[in-house]
């Protein structure tokens, strides 16, 4: 192609859509912010961290475009590069509250959290996350997805939570790739050096038959103007992260023990007749639930003894007048990959399912009586399936992330409590969209944005290495105690474990939790809190001083 | 990952930085920007260890002819010398681009 | 006077092993199962076997079938293969099926051939050329029993041999009119076949398959993969040879530097106004980067050693321009090609691994004895070439009354390889190889005298201008960049053999390197030729990159 987009970086990529001369580069690579973590591990920098951003017009429109550069350490997001995502998405969002229309475009090459500053990555996806969520309210939020890399990971819950999304067919789209499904779930899974399957699951003419992607165009830099400009002037928005009830009824309808195929799925997808799905609040039954640290608490926090609910993965319910709600394992569970509490297809978008209910009931009452809300994270990660990314996992995940993130926006106090488990894409969906992030200080408690198995697979080191090499860097570390060290957390919660059960231990975490909403009266809605607090921004150990750099920096060049 | 430094006389100061290439596999990022100082200084960050005689020759040829005068900053991500040749006379061509 | 001599031995002798069999040959044909006691049946200890197995096709099912005979039956052989590329090629040594190997080439067995003769499990006769091989065959290496693949055979044992018929042909000859015995593996048994490629007549045994020979795309480079730093050598190679010596028939070795050439003829070659002008006649295998030259009109013709997986479709729609039967299928002929390849060509453009301070390169590096196949053959000048083309004839020194032209051969090559090693070195790997393989020859790939071209990032040299070997050597040493050959090199005297056109650099060639970019490509990945092609290519599945 003479003109190819996918062929450029991501700096001409911006170059090439701005009108010529419009283009002005913020915290470019003379501004000398470069990721403070990578040389410590061994690892080349890039100068911008490998995003650009580019202020200029798009057919005389104000527009600002974000480009991942997917040939630099895979795309993958960490501290600094995330910060620059957000701190711009946060200056497009004032722009156009004070009036000023501006548009903004995120090029999506990305394997999604950078292995390296994994837990800077996962944060800033979230936080990410939450400024698309609010974005869209003024304008569209345009994802293009050229190719290369693609758009995998915590990046792909970004991609489907975007208004209006622009691939060619050289792009791929999915949570876990088919290496990582392997790896987790055995080559009959899915046989990763099957190109041709690849392609015809993860590839975007599959995706846009089935709803994943809007809109494909050739590999031309001015058929990608000629669509931004379209979906711009027309305001696309395809609400992607509002179809639960479309995918619970085709959930309704798939045997998972039976194999499923493309054409299987096709057939399926057209015939879905979407019915309304509310979750009833969980009961007490007569038989236990499969044991779980997050069952443990919800039962003890909502007093319901041996919970029960129509989605065995799913208890919500009301108590002290905060609603509660937890994914948690069910051993007999229908769908085998999330039999020990992995957020699944089903889990993400019934939890959106409950969180929109309460949106909805709580709509007309003013911010300070809107129903509070207790996410209860205990997730050992999403779940691994081919089903999983046949059908597009990734837009489960995100519904729930949304749904929260609108609550959030809307009034709701969102507090996460966290007794056991919280990796990646499961952490996204169920516990990053609250305000604070509350975790009992228990050091079997893991927290990360990889499985550890992943992570020493692409880093070419036994478990054990890994757990030695990520003891002390709290970008990278597995537990609680290190991860605090990055301010993300409201408070840790000293003296109780996972599984405690006594009343001594529900008293404190009961108290802790009053106190988290109580800082939250009065207090932003969004997620500032996590890089604004006094270990955040003076910390020895870390803290997110990377972040506050680059916020003051775009600022001050905005 | 290894990191070097080096200095050069030089004689042809630039008016404004440049910045060429991107650090991915087999390839690198150059950066040069205006100096005060009287010779050229470079800061070196390659993922190749053991290469610093290789690094140095190449850089004896670009200096032997093309003095410039500036601060260089570069990102190696396992460029042959071949391509950090490439990216360093790029940097220089669109220098004189611009002018 | 004394009696009679016998003068039909070796028929004799084909007649009886033949008859001992007939309990498991059924006319020609023999049942799969029954493959091992046939080939017990009719090899005997010591004799000559030819197994085919060139670097894409191999007669899978025969060498596994052979590596699993009864040594005390069938033992000592002298094995004559093209390309040793299979284990088991290998493992019938150290069983002691066969003993002594004249070959060709030896690319993925390469470490393990150069172990095994310094150890003395594998005796080589010598490494060969392909030609040279083939040619021995009907001298001193006259086989007893050839073993080959066919795609289909009919019931009367008719071989179609189709695109991929390659070296089956000349083997096929040698033995059938030298009383040796022809076994035949086929993928199928068919009652019509598109075409005869080898007659029945010349077929003694056909064994059906257990599953299709092995066909490697080995033609195929995914232009992805290509570099801008290529891509500048290319654009200095259609200025400073292409288009200078007005060549008009070429072959281009395997490899992303001739590939970018390829792919820069219909959009660089094109804006230089080159096109009909140059490289209109090609003996190279059907390579999916020539597509878009194809396409847009630069090619004439293009003879081939063999096929490639997933240009069936395109070749059969292109009889004008490749060797086509009536039946619409490609054939192929690796003999005639290397034939057509070391006489008929004005040019041959490749790369290697290792260039010494004389020009001398060799792919044998790090104990690797990878052999030659038939890059010598293109890569030489044919001293016996009485013909005369342009391009020939502008190599021709001006000072000899007797003098004549010389074939074109061009070395591609980054001063450094991927693995940053220099590729200009003082001396030559295969110096040592040859001490621990005790080979008669250093395993030179193309001499310095045949060598008329090198490029590399930094420049051309032309050494067939050069008039003494320390010129020759200057001229190297401009181009080498910073190898420790190149670091020899003095400014005083490039500038002087650049002022005498021996030595060209970018800019004395016009080349812009800010020009050397991707998008100059006219294909940028595997899509873009399946579009050129109009989607007649069918790429294999690991190069899917697409949706």
């Amino acid at each position: 192609m003479s003109n190819s987009f996918v062929e450029l970086h991501a700096r001409q990529r911006a170059e090439a859509l701005l009108d010529a001369g419009s283009t002005r580069e913020l915290i470019g690579p003379f501004d000398n912010m470069i990721s403070p973590h990578l040389e410590p591990q061994n690892i080349v920098p890039e100068a911008d961290d490998g995003i650009v951003v580019m202020k200029g017009q798009l057919n005389q429109k104000d527009t600002v475009i974000i480009a991942i550069e997917g040939a630099f350490q895979g795309g993958g997001i960490g501290e600094v590069s995330g910060a620059k995502i957000v701190s711009a998405l946060e200056h497009v969002l004032a722009d156009n509250k004070a009036g000023h229309k501006e548009y903004p475009i995120i090029i999506l090459d990305t394997g999604g959290v950078r292995l390296q500053e994994a837990n800077y990555g996962l944060l800033s996806i979230s936080e990410i996350h939450n400024m698309v969520i609010a974005l869209k309210q003024y304008v569209p939020v345009i994802g293009l997805v050229p190719g290369r890399v693609g758009s995998f990971g915590g990046m792909s819950i970004t991609n489907a939570l975007l208004s209006y999304v622009i691939g060619t067919d050289k792009a791929r789209i999915g949570l876990n790739g088919p290496e990582v499904i392997e790896q987790e779930a055995g080559v009959k899974e899915w046989d990763s050096s099957d190109k041709n399957l690849i392609w015809n699951t993860l590839g975007t003419k599959q995706r846009q038959a089935t709803g994943i992607i809007d809109e494909v165009v050739d590999d031309d830099v001015n058929a990608f103007r000629t669509a931004i400009t379209a979906a711009i002037d027309e305001n696309k928005d395809s609400h992607r992260d509002q179809r639960g009830d479309f995918y619970l009824s085709l959930l309704d309808q798939l045997d998972p023990s039976q194999p499923l195929d493309i054409a299987g799925y096709d057939q399926l997808f057209k015939q879905v007749v979407a019915k309304p799905h509310h979750l009833a609040p969980a009961t007490s039954g007569s038989q236990p639930g499969t044991k779980s640290r997050g069952r443990n608490w919800f039962e003890l926090l909502t007093g319901i003894k041996n919970a029960h609910s129509d989605v065995p993965t799913v208890l919500h319910a009301q108590a002290d007048g905060r609603e509660y709600v937890a994914i948690v394992p069910a051993e007999d569970n229908r769908f085998p990959r999330v039999r020990h509490g992995e957020v699944g297809l089903q889990e993400g978008y019934t939890v959106a399912s409950v969180i929109n209910d309460l949106i909805a009931a709580d709509a007309d009452k003013p911010a300070a009586e809107k129903t509070p809300i207790v996410i209860v994270v205990d997730v050992p990660s999403q779940a691994y399936g081919y089903k999983e990314e046949l059908i597009g996992i990734h837009m489960s995940l995100a519904s729930a992330a949304s749904a929260y993130a609108r609550a959030r926006q809307a009034g709701h106090k969102v507090v996460s409590f966290i007794p056991g488990d919280a990796v990646s894409g499961g952490f996204l969906a169920q516990g990053l969209q609250s305000n604070r992030l509350v975790a009992l200080d228990d050091l079997d408690i893991t927290i990360q944005a990889m499985s550890k198995a992943s992570s020493a697979r692409i880093t070419q080191r036994t478990i054990a290495e890994l757990e030695e090499a990520t003891k002390h860097v709290p970008a990278m570390a597995y537990d609680i105690e290190n991860y605090q060290k990055l301010g993300s957390l409201y408070n840790l919660i000293k003296g109780v474990k996972g599984y405690d059960s006594d009343a001594n231990a529900v008293a404190t975490v009961k108290a802790a939790l009053d106190d988290a909403f109580k800082s939250l009266e009065d207090a932003p809605a969004d997620l500032s809190f996590r890089y604004t607090n006094d270990i955040a921004v003076n910390g020895e150990g870390g803290g997110r001083k990377a972040t506050n750099k680059v916020r003051a920096l775009m600022d001050q060049q905005w | 990952m290894e990191k070097m430094h080096f200095n050069y006389a030089a004689t042809q100061p630039i008016e404004r930085p440049v910045h060429i290439g991107v650090v991915a596999s087999g390839d690198l990022e150059v950066i040069m920007k205006p100096t005060d100082k009287k010779e050229s200084e470079l800061n070196i960050v390659t993922g190749s260890d053991g290469f610093k005689e290789v690094w140095q020759n190449v850089l004896n040829r670009f200096f032997d002819r093309y003095p410039l005068l500036a601060d260089f900053e570069i990102n190696d991500f396992g460029a042959t010398p071949g391509v950090v040749n490439l990216r360093l006379t790029q940097a220089m061509e669109a220098l004189k681009d611009e002018q | 006077m004394s009696e009679e001599r016998d003068w039909a031995t070796h028929r004799e002798a084909k007649a009886n092993k033949l008859s001992a069999m007939s309990s498991t040959i059924d006319g020609k044909f023999a049942k799969t199962s029954d493959a091992k006691a046939i080939l017990e049946g009719l090899i005997a200890p010591g004799d000559k076997v030819v197994l085919e197995g060139d670097n894409q096709k191999q007669a899978t099912f025969l060498s596994k079938t052979l590596a699993s005979v009864d040594p005390a039956k069938v033992h000592d052989l002298h094995m004559i293969m093209s390309s040793i590329s299979r284990p088991e090629h290998l493992d019938i040594f150290e069983d002691g099926i066969a003993s002594k190997m004249d070959f060709s080439f030896a690319g993925p067995q390469s470490t393990r051939v150069s172990q095994m003769i310094a150890d003395g499990t594998l005796k080589v006769g010598d490494i060969h050329t392909y030609l040279e091989l083939y040619a021995r065959l009907y001298i001193d290496l006259i086989p007893n029993v050839v073993l080959v693949a066919a795609d289909k055979v009919d019931r009367d044992g008719n071989l179609y041999t189709g695109y991929n018929t390659e070296e089956t042909p000349v083997i096929v000859e040698s033995a059938a009119f030298h009383d040796g015995i022809v076994i035949v593996q086929a993928n199928e048994v068919v009652d019509k076949l598109p075409r005869v490629d080898i007659p029945a007549d010349w077929v003694d045994v056909i064994i059906p398959a257990d599953e299709p020979y092995q066909l490697e795309p080995l033609f195929t480079r995914d232009p992805q993969n290509i570099t801008e730093l290529q891509i500048l050598m290319a654009m200095m190679a259609i200025r400073g040879i292409y288009e200078k010596h007005n060549v008009q028939s070429v072959n281009h070795g395997v490899g992303f530097n001739t590939a970018a050439i390829e792919l820069l003829l219909p959009t660089y070659g094109e804006q230089l106004g080159l096109k009909g002008k140059i490289v209109p006649n090609w003996e190279v295998n059907p390579t999916p980067t020539l597509i878009p030259a194809i396409e847009s009109g630069w090619v004439q013709s293009i003879h081939s050693f063999g096929g490639e997986v997933g240009m069936e479709k395109y070749i059969a729609a292109r009889p004008d321009v490749f060797f086509v039967g009536k039946d619409g299928t490609m054939r192929s002929n690796r003999a005639f090609g290397q034939m057509a390849g070391q006489y008929a060509l004005d040019m041959f453009v490749g790369s290697t691994l290792q260039i010494d301070q004389y020009g001398n390169s060799s792919t044998v590096t790090n104990g690797r004895l990878s052999g030659f196949g038939g890059a010598p053959n293109m890569g030489s000048n044919p001293t016996g070439r009485r013909h005369s083309t342009p391009a020939w004839q502008s190599l021709r020194p001006d000072n000899d009354p007797l003098g004549k032209g010389q074939k074109l051969v061009v070395q591609m090559v980054e001063t450094f390889g991927s693995n940053k090693r220099p590729v200009f070195v003082d001396s030559l790997d295969a110096v040592e190889v040859r001490k621990e393989a005790k080979l008669q020859n250093v395993p030179i790939m193309i001499y310095s005298e045949d060598t008329t071209h090198i490029v590399t990032e930094e420049g051309i040299a032309y050494l067939y201008k050069t008039s003494s070997m320390a010129e020759r050597q200057a001229a190297i040493e401009a181009i080498a960049g910073v190898t420790p050959v190149g670091l020899r090199s003095d400014p005083a005297v490039v500038k002087d053999l650049r002022a005498r056109g021996i030595v060209a650099f970018p800019e004395d060639l016009g080349v812009n390197r800010n020009q050397a970019t991707r998008s100059l490509l006219a294909a940028q990945n595997m899509e873009d030729l399946v579009k050129w092609s109009k989607g007649l290519y069918n790429p294999p599945a690991k190069f899917r990159s697409w949706s």
